[in-house]
């Protein structure tokens, strides 16, 4: 520890990580930040493995000091950050000084933000991972007054003259509509709606207001399974459309539950579930239907926009002579002899 | 038999595949899930998070940047010409005894099970405590031990309305099967009972006490015991 992160003001914030993947095989869901992209994207631009510890702010504005000088970067939702008053661009590092506030607010046009700090933070972990599970009852969510221990300390990178943004790294951030069109491909139990499985491509969903990190729940013009059989219950997979009841569809995300009943009509995209992380309760919805390979190829392509920026961003930490975490997530070295 | 005979490969996203056993023989489909979630988990295949393994399914997750669906449909397929079921097999079950107190607050949906079966109270107790029930998976939430069911006549409904929270420790059926909750959480299954022992410890790897395959009883407890018991772990018998 070289440093300490005062919680001014918490908000809906978490310390998450890109999930507890070994928790499925125990029943325990993945959960893990809910727009992976943002996630990864925010640890890779402080010069972090895709995976360390980073905070999931949600919706509400956050206020946070740091005793030491960090670098820090946010991602995700569109809003107003300011460190030590001055505003700062998101997708790109910040330095920090001792003793200056970090704040986050008006977030807009999306629900959740990312905040990264190189060298992350200190926090416990379960089965290999820090994210939260409210059914556990593990994770750490931000309270006003905590403090988190930070790991590495950055001396301040400032521009002399201006207040000119000192980067420039060039990531094409995924835009963030409040009409996405989500792309699903055809789940194993589709031929039990029969042609009501078609309706999902046919008009538009509301996001409800029950929606959360387990599923969002969304209202419009439902299909309906044509069996009654009971089913045994059985692996879901994040993503899974299912339609529990006769008011919502229901779309699982990363911490739905790991077993399951309910027939799988579709399930939604590795990337667009990162799109689904920023719908808010209100938003419109239009599904797509795309194929595996498909969907595969889109999720490589989005994978390799972060692979460039990470060796932009280990180019950069050189020659500023930082530290510099990354030597990839893993999959630069297979991406040779892998074809989709 | 063929593998591709035995099991069937279904798409489920881009970073997930169904696997589903189809001889139709309950036992040999729930040790073949089960030892192709060991193979697959031993194997440590690049990309491959992990296995969820349920009675006749198997769900595959995996990173589709690292690997895809169609690479795990073919390892699926080779693991299945490899699975040594002997081996899979082989591990001696632990047995538990699961105190519980039926109906009441304790079960609120003991009578309405009775009813929907034709059959007293009482006997509906008799049956859930009358046999060995071998675990066989550990599903949601946080690791439920998941059983088939008790012998009813009938299969046992869904709650139309699930409840938003059942508590820790409730004994429930559904369908041909039995389960109890190990931590607090939404549930659509009947409660007729609950147990006072603790299933779930966040400080132990993993978080239950039990694997698929061990062997569990359920004895019936008075309301006033239920305290005696209070808060004791779920423990193996030695």
């Amino acid at each position: 520890m070289t440093g300490t992160l005062l919680v001014q003001q918490g908000g809906h914030s978490v310390v998450t990580d890109l999930g507890r993947v070994r928790g499925p095989r125990y029943g325990l869901p993945v959960n893990g930040a809910l727009d992976q992209f943002s996630a990864r994207a925010a640890n890779i631009l402080v010069g972090n493995h895709d995976n360390e510890p980073l905070l999931e702010i949600t919706a509400l504005d956050v206020r946070l000091r740091s005793t030491e000088d960090i670098l820090i970067s946010v991602t995700g939702a569109s809003l107003t950050l300011t460190v030590g008053g001055r505003e700062c661009p998101q997708w790109e590092p910040v330095s920090v000084a001792a003793g200056e506030t970090i704040s986050i607010r008006a977030m807009r046009g999306g629900l959740r933000a990312y905040l990264a700090i190189h060298g992350s933070v200190e926090t416990p972990t379960l089965l290999g991972s820090c994210a939260p599970d409210t059914v556990v009852g593990f994770g750490h969510r931000l309270m006003d007054g905590d403090s988190l221990a930070t790991r590495r300390s950055v001396r301040p990178i400032r521009q002399p003259y201006f207040d000119l943004p000192l980067f420039r790294l060039g990531l094409s951030r995924p835009g963030i509509s409040t009409h996405p069109v989500i792309e699903v491909t055809d789940g194993p139990d589709i031929e039990e709606f029969g042609e009501t499985a078609q309706k999902l491509f046919s008009g538009s969903y509301t996001v409800g207001d029950r929606s959360n990190h387990i599923g969002l729940r969304l209202r419009g013009d439902l299909p309906e399974r044509q069996l009654t059989s009971e089913v045994l219950s059985r692996g879901v997979p994040v993503g899974a459309v299912e339609v529990p009841s006769r008011d919502e569809l229901l779309v699982l995300h990363r911490g739905r539950g790991v077993t399951a009943g309910y027939p799988v009509m579709a399930v939604v995209t590795s990337l667009s579930l990162d799109a689904l992380a920023q719908a808010r309760p209100g938003h419109l919805i239009t599904f797509r239907h795309t194929t595996v390979a498909e969907a595969t190829a889109n999720h490589r392509s989005a994978m390799r926009e972060l692979d460039k920026l990470r060796t932009r961003v280990n180019t950069v930490f050189g020659l500023l002579g930082l530290q510099s975490g990354t030597t990839g997530s893993g999959a630069n070295a297979l991406e040779s002899n892998q074809t989709a | 038999m063929g593998a591709s005979t035995t099991i069937e490969v279904h798409e489920a996203g881009d970073a997930a595949l169904r696997v589903v056993a189809t001889t139709g023989d309950r036992e040999h489909d729930w040790k073949t899930v089960h030892a192709l979630a060991g193979w697959l988990d031993s194997s440590g295949m690049d990309g491959i998070h992990g296995a969820v393994p349920t009675y006749d399914s198997l769900l595959v997750e995996f990173d589709s940047h690292l690997t895809s669906a169609r690479q795990v449909r073919a390892i699926v397929l080779l693991a299945m010409r490899q699975i040594d079921f002997v081996g899979a097999t082989s591990r001696t079950p632990r047995q538990f005894e699961v105190p519980v107190v039926y109906g009441g607050q304790f079960g609120p949906d003991l009578a309405r099970v009775a009813d929907h079966e034709g059959l007293g109270v009482e006997e509906i107790i008799r049956l859930h405590t009358a046999k060995s029930y071998v675990i066989r998976c550990l599903g949601a939430p946080a690791g439920s031990p998941m059983m088939d069911g008790p012998d009813f006549p009938l299969p046992v409904p869904r709650l139309k309305d699930p409840r938003i929270s059942v508590p820790a420790g409730a004994v429930s059926v559904a369908g041909r099967q039995a389960v109890i909750a190990p931590a607090s959480a939404p549930g659509g299954w009947c409660v007729i009972g609950q147990t006072p022992l603790t299933l779930l410890d966040a400080s132990r790897e993993p978080l239950v006490p039990y694997l698929p395959g061990d062997v569990l009883r359920f004895h019936r407890i008075s309301p006033e015991d239920f305290a005696r018991y209070d808060g004791q772990p779920l423990e193996a018998l030695p």
